[in-house]
């Protein structure tokens, strides 16, 4: 349980996925130089085959290329909306938990308030607000995803705040700035990591269902969410294949992240440090 | 002097920890408190250093009425008192190095510039060598920690010191060491004392006074 | 022979004899390794050898930081994963009628340190050997009753039937001394001293002969340290071995039979408590030293600090401190009549 080694293979195996992943994305359109929209209906709804490993798609599009271009921008999207809303709930948090009082009492109204309403029913009204593109989709997804984090970081502040090093500190002569910035915000920033690590493939499958619904991105783009939609057709008439794999691609990150997140959380417990205390 | 006049304090104002309790260091004194756990001595000690606004009740600091608390009060009143807690694994930041722990406070005042002349002088008042220093926490034992928490609390040079159980979790010869090494510090510079605890003998050997909590409460009343 | 010579000469024997007859816990050449990153080793507990026998209480006593929480994580198999054990800890046998067959002879003799997990935590942990934890309050959980988990605790431990458990519970909870009007409170709403000895409860259930209390005063007021410790007496009294780690001096005086002193690792002296504490005195200069930094004694602190586990010296590991270390302390003293020192101290005047 505690064991570093344990988590050998759980480790080198996310580490691997997510590794091969994210070179596909960054290497394979760059180098190959295939246009993924080129259209050929002499090849369309062909099985999965050596020249189209993922078989192709009702217009003849390869899918093998499809889904790596999907998968960019499904990565980006998760990617950057992850990193905005960890940004905006830390500093949410960190300020209604560090500052408390009124503060904190006017932020956590805002946060139940955001809370109340149906994560996709806001999404969904965020991009409704502008022309279909990623950055609506991104805001769409950020808007929704940092009251979590905002939550958990507020909580963890709450506890630190009440520990004797930060009346050490106030002793010392710190102000309240200070004491927020250089002990409280430290201590909580593994936390938000975590949390933001683990919204990555959440903010992805948000972006997938916003598509699936035709709201999120143009639907010529290829976008994993996207990719499903329009193979909903072809699954009727028996063509597993432009289904089963951008679905396996949103799988897989999902659950290899996840792996990563796992070690990462138990590198944070403090029990694995207590017991090398002597 | 440092006096805590009829306070009354707690963390529910509906149900206070304690009553009217009442307590008087003179400058250079040292008091122990003694009080069995539980009994809300640590409070009164966080109330003395001015980190816990008591409902009710005065604090004079060498002649001034302490009127606001923790952030609020100003920072010359917050460092005149150091204070030492009990478990230094919580009273330690776990991110800085034992060296950056003892600098701290002269980081967070502006005077940046002493610490390097600080830490040398206290290192070894306290008995800390210079590898110690480049540790984190989780590297030390809690000895070691305390050492570097007292030397924290003696880095702006306060005039009253406050010690809160600070040898309950440590061995005989890290708690004589300690105590020896805020002697020393108290005959350098005049420094007023009180410690907090329940180990009367040590409080006895220690100390020029005790006071019974029970002494410290008016009379007839019960915590 | 009446009981009291009987005991009295056992704890005789046990100091003495190269392996107790009837030792309860006979533990030999114990060495515990850390495996950090990058390489280092620490040398948490090296050789240590002792014998505890039922109705004796041995207080392993040092400074934190010492290894003597190691050693007793290292008796109960809950050392990390990087640790590596050497040596041997022979728990007599469940059935072994301790007058009879030593633990050494014992054909169901448990070595704790070559037990594998399951052995432990389904015969050894609670059965054979109760654990009396540090911090109780953090031992019980907070959402069930006392009741609620000592009756747990009997149906985890014991044969005894369903109707009978509330029974059972009750009992155990009389043995430590828990008042039965509190068995129905959460442990929240027990003070500290209650709070102890509803852990002690749970850690009598499964009637084990052997009992590891670590740390079992630490942050007690001095009152409530001494009815615990009478308490441990009383459970040594009625013919358990304890094993009390601690770094309290004065609650060790009170309730041991014998004292092994640990620095760095090693047990450096091992004697009756009677002459550790008594007129005679510690002979190993650390543990003179230890007894003087006591306030009702000399209160004066031994100079220096204890070395870094990771970086022991080759001779004695005391010698940087020691007022009386010459040249020859530069090779490691061996254990001689109980003490580990080329210089021992004589009897105080």
């Amino acid at each position: 349980m505690a064991d570093p080694r344990t988590h050998r293979p759980r480790l080198w195996s996310s580490a691997a996925t997510v590794g091969v992943l994210l070179l596909a994305v960054l290497l394979v359109p760059p180098l190959v130089q295939l246009d993924e929209q080129a259209v050929d209906l002499s090849r369309k709804l062909l099985p999965p085959s050596w020249e189209h490993p993922f078989g192709t798609d009702d217009l003849g599009r390869d899918l093998l290329l499809r889904c790596v271009y999907g998968l960019r921008i499904s990565l980006l999207v998760g990617l950057v909306a992850a990193l905005v809303a960890t940004v905006v709930g830390t500093a949410v948090g960190a300020a209604a938990g560090a500052l408390g009082g009124w503060t904190d009492r006017t932020l956590m109204r805002l946060v139940d308030a955001f809370s109340s309403v149906p994560h996709l029913l806001l999404g969904i009204f965020v991009v409704a607000l502008f022309r279909p593109g990623v950055w609506p989709v991104i805001a769409s997804v950020a808007v929704t995803h940092w009251l979590s984090t905002a939550r958990i970081v507020r909580s963890e502040v709450l506890s630190l705040r009440t520990r004797p090093f930060v009346d050490a500190a106030v002793s010392g002569g710190a102000t309240r700035w200070r004491v927020a910035v250089r002990h409280l915000l430290p201590a909580v920033l593994p936390q938000a990591g975590l949390a933001a690590v683990l919204m990555v493939p959440h903010a992805m499958w948000h972006e997938s269902a916003l598509s699936f619904l035709g709201l999120g991105l143009p639907s010529h783009q290829a976008s994993l969410g996207n990719l499903v939609q329009n193979a909903r057709s072809s699954l009727l008439t028996g063509h597993w294949w432009p289904t089963l794999f951008p679905g396996l691609l949103l799988i897989l990150p999902t659950l290899a992240i996840a792996g990563l997140a796992g070690v990462w959380r138990d590198r944070l417990n403090p029990r694995r440090r207590s017991e090398l205390t002597l | 002097m440092l006096e805590l006049d009829t306070v009354t304090a707690g963390y529910d104002r509906r149900a206070p920890v304690f009553r009217g309790a009442s307590l008087t260091v003179s400058p250079g004194e040292s008091v122990g408190l003694l009080g069995p756990s539980g009994c809300g001595k640590s409070t009164l000690a966080r109330v003395a250093a001015l980190l816990h606004r008591p409902d009710s009740g005065r604090l004079v600091l060498d002649g001034t009425e302490v009127r606001a608390w923790r952030h609020r009060a100003p920072r010359e009143q917050r460092t005149a008192v150091g204070v030492v807690f009990q478990q230094p694994r919580t009273a330690a930041d776990p991110r800085l190095t034992l060296a950056d722990l003892i600098a701290e406070p002269l980081r967070a005042t502006g005077r940046r510039a002493e610490a390097a002349g600080r830490l040398a002088a206290l290192a070894p008042a306290v008995g800390l060598t210079p590898d110690l220093l480049a540790r984190r926490p989780h590297e030390v034992s809690d000895g070691q920690l305390q050492r570097a928490c007292l030397a924290r609390a003696l880095v702006l040079r306060p005039r009253w010191l406050i010690c809160d159980e600070m040898t309950a979790m440590l061995d005989a010869s890290t708690t004589a060491a300690l105590v020896a090494a805020v002697e020393t510090y108290r005959a350098e510079t005049g420094a007023g004392l009180l410690a907090v605890g329940h180990d009367r003998v040590l409080l006895r050997r220690w100390c020029d006074r005790t006071v019974d909590w029970k002494e410290c409460l008016p009379v007839g009343r019960t915590p | 022979m009446n009981a009291a010579n009987g005991k009295v000469l056992r704890a005789l024997e046990a100091v003495t004899a190269e392996r107790a007859e009837d030792a309860l816990l006979s533990v030999r050449g114990l060495t515990v390794r850390f495996r950090l990153r990058g390489g280092r080793g620490v040398a948490a507990v090296t050789d240590a050898d002792f014998d505890l026998a039922a109705g004796e209480c041995l207080a392993l006593v040092g400074e934190s930081g010492c290894g003597k929480s190691v050693l007793a994580s290292a008796l109960l198999g809950l050392l990390p994963g990087n640790a590596e054990t050497s040596g041997t800890a022979l728990l007599a046998g469940a059935s072994t009628d301790a007058a009879t067959r030593g633990a050494g002879a014992g054909p169901d003799a448990t070595d704790l340190l070559a037990a594998d997990e399951k052995t432990l935590a389904r015969t050894v942990r609670g059965r054979r050997v109760g654990l009396v934890p540090q911090s109780p309050a953090a031992h019980l959980t907070p959402v069930r009753t006392v009741r609620a988990q000592l009756e747990e605790t009997v149906r985890a431990l014991t044969a005894v039937p369903r109707r009978a458990r509330r029974e059972a519970a009750e009992a155990a909870a009389g043995r430590a001394a828990f008042p039965a009007g509190h068995l129905d409170r959460y442990p929240h709403e027990l003070s500290g001293g209650l709070a102890q000895r509803a852990a002690t409860a749970l850690a009598l259930i499964g009637d084990a002969r052997l009992l590891l209390a670590d740390e079992p005063t630490t942050g007690l007021d001095r009152d409530l340290v001494d009815r615990t410790v009478g308490e441990l007496r009383r459970h040594v009294d009625e013919g358990r071995g304890l094993l009390l780690i601690t770094h309290d001096l004065a609650a060790a005086e009170r309730v041991a039979d014998r004292v092994a002193v640990m620095y760095a690792g090693r047990i450096v002296e091992l004697a009756p408590a009677h002459r550790f504490f008594g007129p005679i005195g510690p002979r190993h200069p650390y543990a003179r030293g230890l007894l003087d930094a006591l306030p009702e004694r000399r209160f004066t602190p031994i100079p220096g600090m204890p070395p870094e586990l990771s970086d022991l010296p080759e001779g004695c590991a005391f010698a940087p401190r020691c007022p009386r270390a010459t040249a020859l302390c530069a090779t490691r003293p061996e254990p001689r009549a109980g003490v580990a020192c080329h210089h021992p101290e004589d009897a105080r005047a």
